[in-house]
């Protein structure tokens, strides 16, 4: 965790202050919690009233679900899914962990993000999905059968990343050529190399809904 | 359960025509698609254990360092903190950016906990002079670092071969000479999963279990053995899933021992995965080199004679680099000198990669080549195919030649030069591999009920391992591959090999077509009496067997296993006419330079590779790809730097050590090289990743006369290449 660093030496005078005050101070940050993060609203952070530490439970709406975790305000969205939800989804992978590969990638208010940079606290009331709520490996969504049928994927570590950024450039761009989806998918890294395959079974989706579309 | 078929084999197993194969030698999509397609696959980043506890090691930021003290104690009492360890003593030395450099290993209940309380290590340690560089370990009085043992200097021995004198004098014969000076880069695998194991203890009486992202789950319970106090016997690895190995992942390393540790002490479940920071500090790397090369060409093109002085840069390991001539033929093979030494720096020593010293040996050599066209006037591919012996690499080489559309292009005998500040070129290079198969196992199961089930302690990297240990039995009892199990990635199962060097295929795949024959065999032993026709006159087709030449004979598969009173067992061997020992491939590269920026754009890559018979095109495609996406990466932007004052590695993350992503990606044309009849199969995983680097630096060289010397291609180097240093 980069949030953090202990090493700095004695703890200064707010952080120990919060750190006493953690578990009283759980409880009121719900509000400020379930809130839109004061930086989206246009207002000032006040930092009196927005330190939060400690440990505290929120709830979290993944998948469609309302799944209940405890978090620190510093735990990132990735975090919070593989290692504190009970039980943990660990289809989302951490690779990085600094916002450079897209193995995080979920979908955040139907928006792309990297749940590594994102933290958990910011995410209460907005609906994350992750790869595994896409579909299941009996029930594929179009996008991961068509990685299945053109091998977009090889060890498969960068796949649920690529599987959730496909699904977002398809919903953003559905006619995209190419070269977009190329821009599309260029959060995301793949180290065996998969691209090629990765942008066929794109490009098959675009074809099927494209064909679905005009009612063929 | 069972009972081996025993009782006189009617036939050899063979992989049959290729025109009759239902299964094999087509697209056969991966059996685990569906599971790492919707994240349901488990890998060990992902195990996840009751009471499980997190462990994190702490590596010290610079080489080299003489320890004052590492205090725990603090740290010890921190939140959750279940085992905190050091690893050094006051007075002992960092000697190396390594598994030398890790100081101490904390195991807490939460991943947050450990961290925190690796954070809270108070180490005091005075540091020393860095050596990363090979200009630094050769200075004049230069700490030694070498880890050989009375090593005086960071200088390895030199290993000699060849007559100087007879090589100088051939190059003074030659119609045309080309020197250059080659300096590649020490490259990182990047695993996208790092290295690490979950272990989870046991009485002494069972198993101890131990998830690990290895590739070797068969080596890797002898690998733990010693720090788990018990034989490999009462060890069992699993490797469901990995997320890439490329060479780096063969035993448990230091990481692995210290979860073994750390569970043995706690006697709790533990997690152990090294962070991207450790993974590129102390998981291993390809090493680099620096070539001098000189090579001599008559005038008709066949190469006479050459000299190569190399420095292999492994860090402390030796690094890795083949002997010259790389593939292409020196008409006097003693008119070819060599003298190889290693330079050692206080840097992780290099593991294997994906064709260990390959990719270094063929940017130097291909360069040679090309330059030596250049000065005679003579097609590119025509002075390979003079100095290339296989007559496969020369149909290749026309093959990718007419795919990149070189006949029409306009600069094949002389570079190039650019118009309005653009340019485009193309270059090739070509690829050998042996890898050869060795003793592995397979049972295969057939069960009363109809279930197939396959299984071998082989392990699935992403290659496509799984997927054919299921289709060659489905292949051979005439089903559908979705019809057989296949169980790997698991030490207790029939063992095979470790996967590196493009070994699995070879191995393995011969055991499971030799115990699917056996169950065939077996199956057919219990028919003679039913369809009345002997073992060996039965065809397997469409989930039905029928006696050849008689269609009216015959049952259904779940028929047929319906008379089986117990499992049938079927132990496979590996058998060495059914595998392949040589490959082939050329590679060719269409690249774009920008000359008033120095920007290389990569507009086409094609491969041809042959493997014997294709298991799994699909798959086999894949691999080619991700040889060219390698091998781009590598070429064009890999690039590992360290302070050179201080001996921090700066580029320990992925913004820094960039990789290829999709926009560097052009279009990519695969091809599998179906004029190879071989009937046999072979690995090929390496050969496609050995040429890509050097075709593009072709390319740069054909496109606008820039020979670029070192790696990356970066814009600098191109411009600094094109106009001088600036
Ligand atoms: S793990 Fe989030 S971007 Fe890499
Ligand atoms: S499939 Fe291995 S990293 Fe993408």
């Amino acid at each position: 965790m980069r949030e953090m660093d202990p090493s700095s030496g004695e703890p200064s005078a707010i952080s120990r202050r919060s750190f006493l005050k953690g578990a009283t101070q759980v409880a009121a940050a719900g509000g400020i919690i379930g809130g839109a993060p004061a930086s989206e609203q246009g207002t000032a952070v006040e930092p009196e009233v927005e330190t939060l530490s400690g440990s505290s439970s929120m709830e979290l709406l993944v998948n469609g679900k309302s799944r209940s975790v405890e978090v620190q305000p510093r735990t990132t969205l990735l975090h919070a899914l593989r290692n504190q939800m009970k039980p943990p989804l660990t289809g989302t992978k951490e690779v990085c962990g600094t916002g450079s590969c897209g193995a995080c990638t979920v979908l955040i208010d139907g928006q792309p993000a990297y749940s590594c940079l994102t933290l958990a606290v910011t995410c209460a009331g907005r609906p994350v999905t992750t790869v595994e709520g896409f579909g299941s490996a009996d029930a594929m969504s179009d996008v991961q059968q068509s990685f299945c049928d053109k091998d977009g994927m090889m060890c498969g570590f960068c796949t649920p990343g690529f599987v959730v950024a496909t699904h977002a450039a398809l919903d953003r761009a559905p006619k995209a050529t190419l070269d977009e989806l190329k821009y599309e998918l260029s959060g995301n890294f793949c180290r065996c190399g998969t691209y090629p395959h990765v942008f066929d079974a794109a490009q098959a989706v675009q074809k099927d809904r494209a064909r679905g579309e005009d009612g063929r | 359960m069972s009972r081996p078929t025993s009782g006189p084999v009617a036939s050899d197993p063979s992989w049959g025509n290729r025109s009759d194969l239902d299964v094999l030698n087509r697209d056969i999509p991966r059996v685990d698609g569906p599971v790492k397609a919707t994240g349901e696959a488990v890998y060990t980043h992902d195990v996840r254990l009751p009471d499980m506890l997190w462990a994190r090691v702490l590596v010290h930021p610079v080489p080299r360092a003489e320890i004052e003290s590492i205090d725990v104690e603090a740290a010890s009492e921190m939140p959750g903190v279940v085992h905190i360890e050091a690893l050094k003593e006051p007075g002992d030395a960092v000697r190396y950016l390594g598994d030398d450099a890790v100081l101490a290993v904390v195991a807490a209940e939460t991943p947050d906990q450990a961290a925190d309380a690796l954070g809270a290590i108070v180490v005091k340690a005075r540091r020393l002079a860095p050596v990363v560089t090979p200009e630094q370990a050769l200075k004049e009085g230069a700490p030694v670092v070498s880890r050989r043992r009375k090593a005086d200097s960071n200088v390895g021995r030199a290993n000699e071969r060849g007559d100087e004198a007879v090589a100088d004098a051939a190059l003074a014969g030659a119609v045309a000479v080309v020197e250059r000076t080659f300096v590649v880069p020490i490259q990182h695998h990047v695993c996208l999963e790092t290295h690490g194991h979950v272990v989870q203890p046991a009485p002494d009486n069972e198993q101890v279990t131990v998830y690990a992202s290895t590739q070797s789950v068969g080596g890797t319970p002898r690998g733990l053995a010693r720090t788990l106090g018990r034989d490999a016997s009462k060890i069992r690895v699993l490797t469901p899933h990995m997320g890439g190995g490329f060479g780096s992942k063969f035993g448990p390393g230091l990481e692995g021992a210290l979860a073994a540790r750390v569970a043995n002490v706690t006697g709790r479940p533990v997690h152990l995965m090294l962070t991207r920071a450790d993974e590129f500090a102390i998981a291993g790397n390809r090493s680099g080199s620096r070539q001098k090369l000189k090579v001599g060409a008559d005038s008709d093109g066949r190469l006479v004679g050459l000299k190569l002085e190399a420095d292999k840069l492994g860090g402390v390991s030796g690094g890795s680099l083949p002997g010259p001539p790389y593939i292409y033929t020196v008409t006097d093979g003693a008119a070819v000198f060599s003298k190889i030494r290693s330079v050692h720096t206080a840097t992780d020593g290099s593991r294997a990669m994906r064709a260990p010293g390959h990719p270094q040996a063929s940017f130097a050599m291909e360069a040679a080549v090309d330059e030596l066209g250049y000065l005679l006037g003579m097609d590119l591919v025509d002075i390979r195919i003079r100095n290339l012996e296989s007559a496969v690499h020369h149909r290749q080489l026309r093959r990718v030649a007419e795919e990149i559309g070189w006949a029409d292009h306009p600069n094949r005998d002389r570079p190039g030069a650019a118009v309005n500040g653009r340019a485009v070129g193309i270059g090739f290079g070509v690829s050998v591999w042996g890898p050869g198969g060795r003793s592995s196992r397979c049972d295969v199961t057939v069960r009363p009920d109809g279930s197939v089930v396959s299984a071998t302690a082989t392990q699935d990297l992403g290659t496509g391992a799984r997927t054919y240990v299921a289709a060659i039995v489905a292949e051979e009892l005439g089903l559908t591959v979705d019809m057989v199990e296949a169980r790997i990635g698991d030490s207790d199962l029939p063992p095979s090999v470790t996967s590196g060097g493009s070994v699995t295929t070879g191995s393995s795949a011969p055991a499971i077509k030799d115990a699917a024959h056996k169950a065939r065999e077996g199956l057919e032993a219990l028919l003679t009496d039913v369809l009345e026709a002997p073992v060996g006159s039965y065809v397997w087709k469409d989930g039905r067997v029928s006696v050849r030449g008689d269609a009216s004979r015959s049952l259904p598969w779940i028929a047929v296993c319906a008379l089986l009173r117990e499992p049938l067992l079927a132990q496979g061997e590996f058998r060495d006419f059914l595998h392949e020992g040589r490959i082939h491939g050329a590679q060719a590269a269409k690249v774009e330079v920008d000359t008033l920026t120095g920007r290389v754009k990569v507009l086409k890559m094609v491969t041809c590779q042959d493997q014997g018979l294709p298991l799994n095109r699909l798959a086999l495609r894949s691999q080619i790809n991700g040889g060219m996406v390698q091998a781009l990466s590598y070429g064009l932007l890999e690039q590992r730097v360290f302070d050179e004052q201080d001996g921090f590695l700066l580029s320990d993350n992925l913004d820094l050590y960039k990789i290829a992503g999709s926009q560097e990606i052009p279009e990519m044309v695969a091809l599998i090289d179906d004029e190879d009849e071989r009937p046999s199969v072979c690995g090929m995983a390496e050969a496609p990743v050995i040429p890509g680097h050097s075709a593009i630096a072709g390319a740069i060289h054909n496109a606008c006369g820039a020979r670029l010397t070192r790696m990356p291609f970066t814009a600098d180097n191109v411009l600094e290449t094109l106009y001088g240093k600036i």
